[in-house]
């Protein structure tokens, strides 16, 4: 089967639309046991921070009806060590590595993204300004003019191509959206978590030890098709990747005719490692079954029941 | 650090249950048709199992090597398992048939070592479902079977390996004849003294080191409480102790970061270790309680 994968998001360019999200894949290295991940799209590794941060306390994750619900906290050992540690490594993967940054300001951004810049080997730079998990950080990616500028100010200090990972825990995600592509964002992922939480009512206690998370996996497919869908009506020149219970090739289908021109397999991973490599192998054959021979042509191709 | 990873080994697939019995109060074993999982896991080491192909349950449940199959020429054929129901994915995987297709992924985490340098005798202490993976081990150690890719062993045998068994209640126990078949000296205790000792499991241990026993090594799995307790007793004994611990995980191999714990590291300091890639099995000086 001819068909070309191969997608364009701003500035930068995949051999196919499949990407992993960011805080689902470790460091790559952990599912390397389960699939050839040079085959993929792209990979994004787990968010890095300016500094080593601990994390939550445990229970960091509960499941939910078709979902999990996560309040993780960002536990990782900081940018140095991730320049220092995964990114030789990630170098050698042969496949694109997106680098996931997570500010607790602006300026935290802005010197992680100069840090990225003076390295090489990195295909773009996703801002994680959307986790719901910490005390800073969130409340910038419900303002669009903080998102704007932020995404301006990242811009100048790094040549790499910029994604805005957006949190759907806003009134309008088309304004924040519309605010990141002013800002000059290459592409907007859709979505980050939902919050949300799971309790014990016999111990009159929430279940995650940070009370609240955020929610993915399967149940919240129809919430993130949504919002792509507005986004991509919306502002039809601003690549989108699309994010949100992606597990299998008809998953995938659904937000590429939505608008989205890629993907990231995201929770599929933890209940089935290997997800986001049978979801490429069955996605040529779901697009030639349109009649296309190309992603491209799909991308975006939903019509209204409303005329 | 992150160095930590699944076993090389490891790897995702799709079987086909033998068998998914009943061996005790809400509890099952399942036997799982693998032989390439069965020749390469080894006694500690897990297994995720999810309960069925759709995606509610979403996630995978980690579960012990109860033991291996072997067939009639000794090559291993298959993996038992015993879990105990406890939310919806157990109960859904308790509802399986033989026959049915499971998605599994494994082997996982690190198994615990080889049998003490010296040999001598061994204290195991399983607290409720915490059992399983001592009758997989005190045959290892025993010298009675052998796991994964170590063949036999090169450290001494043990003399002795005494399980110290302990559950809420007696129709909980499962496994004993299994136990008592592979040579183990089993000694049980409950919380309502239905069967044993009434009271708590490292009672029994307290009273036999009282008496002058003095095992070369002591392993624990089970309730948080009971390991916190059995490592108090291992450090006032000076004998060396490792507890295998089963913390919730969400993935099973290093990526979702739900299971970490606090461990102390040489140098005094403490750092967050992920129980699926950088345990389950740590020496209990090392496990802040």
């Amino acid at each position: 089967m001819n068909v070309d994968l191969s997608v364009r998001l701003g500035r930068l360019t995949l051999n196919n639309p499949v990407l992993v999200a960011s805080g689902t894949f470790g460091y790559v290295r952990e599912m390397t046991r389960f699939l050839d991940v040079s085959r993929l799209g792209g990979v994004i590794p787990k968010t890095v921070t300016a500094q080593p941060r601990a994390g939550n306390p445990t229970p960091r994750t509960v499941e939910t009806a078709s979902g999990l619900l996560n309040a993780i906290g960002l536990d990782n050992d900081g940018i140095d060590h991730f320049l220092q540690h995964h990114l030789p490594y990630l170098r050698t993967l042969g496949t694109p590595i997106i680098a996931n940054i997570a500010g607790e300001n602006e300026d935290q951004f802005v010197s992680m993204a100069a840090q990225l810049a003076a390295e090489t080997g990195l295909a773009a730079v996703e801002l994680n300004v959307s986790c719901p998990n910490v005390s800073h950080g969130l409340d910038m990616g419900i303002d669009p003019t903080a998102v704007e500028r932020l995404v301006g100010r990242v811009r100048e200090a790094c040549p790499y191509p910029i994604i805005a990972k957006l949190t759907p825990n806003v009134t309008d995600i088309v304004t924040i959206a519309r605010a990141a592509a002013s800002g000059g964002a290459d592409a907007v992922s859709l979505v980050n978590t939902f919050r949300g939480m799971a309790i014990d009512w016999r111990k009159r206690r929430p279940i995650l030890a940070n009370d609240v998370g955020g929610l993915s996996g399967p149940a919240i497919k129809p919430l993130a098709l949504r919002m792509v869908w507005e986004v991509a009506r919306a502002l039809p020149k601003c690549p989108i990747i699309g994010i949100g219970g992606i597990w299998t090739a008809d998953d995938a289908m659904e937000f590429l005719v939505a608008g989205a021109s890629a993907i990231q397999v995201g929770t599929a991973t933890f209940a089935d490692p290997g997800a986001s490599a049978r979801l490429l192998d069955s996605l040529p054959e779901k697009i030639a079954s349109l009649g296309a021979g190309s992603v491209r042509e799909i991308v975006g191709t939903l019509r209204s029941n409303r005329g | 650090m992150s160095e930590a990873l699944a076993p090389a080994c490891a790897a995702q697939r799709t079987v086909t249950i033998l068998a998914n019995e009943p061996v005790a109060k809400d509890t099952y074993k399942i036997t799982l048709d693998d032989p390439m999982l069965a020749s390469q896991i080894t006694p500690g080491q897990f297994v995720m199992v999810r309960a069925g192909l759709g995606n509610d349950p979403l996630l995978g449940r980690p579960f012990a090597l109860f033991d291996v199959v072997r067939d009639s020429t000794g090559t291993p054929v298959a993996v038992e398992l015993v879990y105990l129901v406890l939310g919806r994915g157990t109960a859904e995987l308790s509802r399986k048939r033989a026959g049915e297709p499971l998605p599994i992924w494994g082997p996982l985490g690190n198994g615990f070592s080889g049998p003490p340098v010296d040999g001598g005798d061994v204290g195991f202490v399983a607290g409720g479902i915490g059992f399983t993976p001592f009758l997989a081990l005190g045959k290892w150690w025993r010298g009675t079977a052998s796991y994964g890719a170590q063949g036999q062993h090169t450290g001494s045998l043990v003399s002795l390996a005494r399980l110290y068994y302990g559950a809420r209640s007696a129709n909980l126990f499962a496994g004993l004849n299994d136990f008592a078949h592979a040579g183990l000296d089993v000694r049980t205790a409950t919380d309502d003294g239905s069967l044993g000792h009434h009271g708590f499991v490292t009672d029994l241990l307290k009273a036999d080191l009282q008496a002058g026993w003095r095992p070369s090594k002591l392993v624990g799995c089970g309730p948080a409480p009971m390991l916190k307790v059995l490592a108090g007793i291992a450090h006032q004994y000076q004998i060396p102790c490792d507890l295998s611990l089963e913390n919730h995980m969400a993935c099973g191999f290093g990526a979702c970061f739900s299971c970490v714990t606090p461990i102390r590291e040489p140098d005094g300091t403490t750092d967050l270790k992920r129980v699926c890639v950088e345990g389950p099995v740590f020496d209990s000086r090392c496990v802040v309680f």
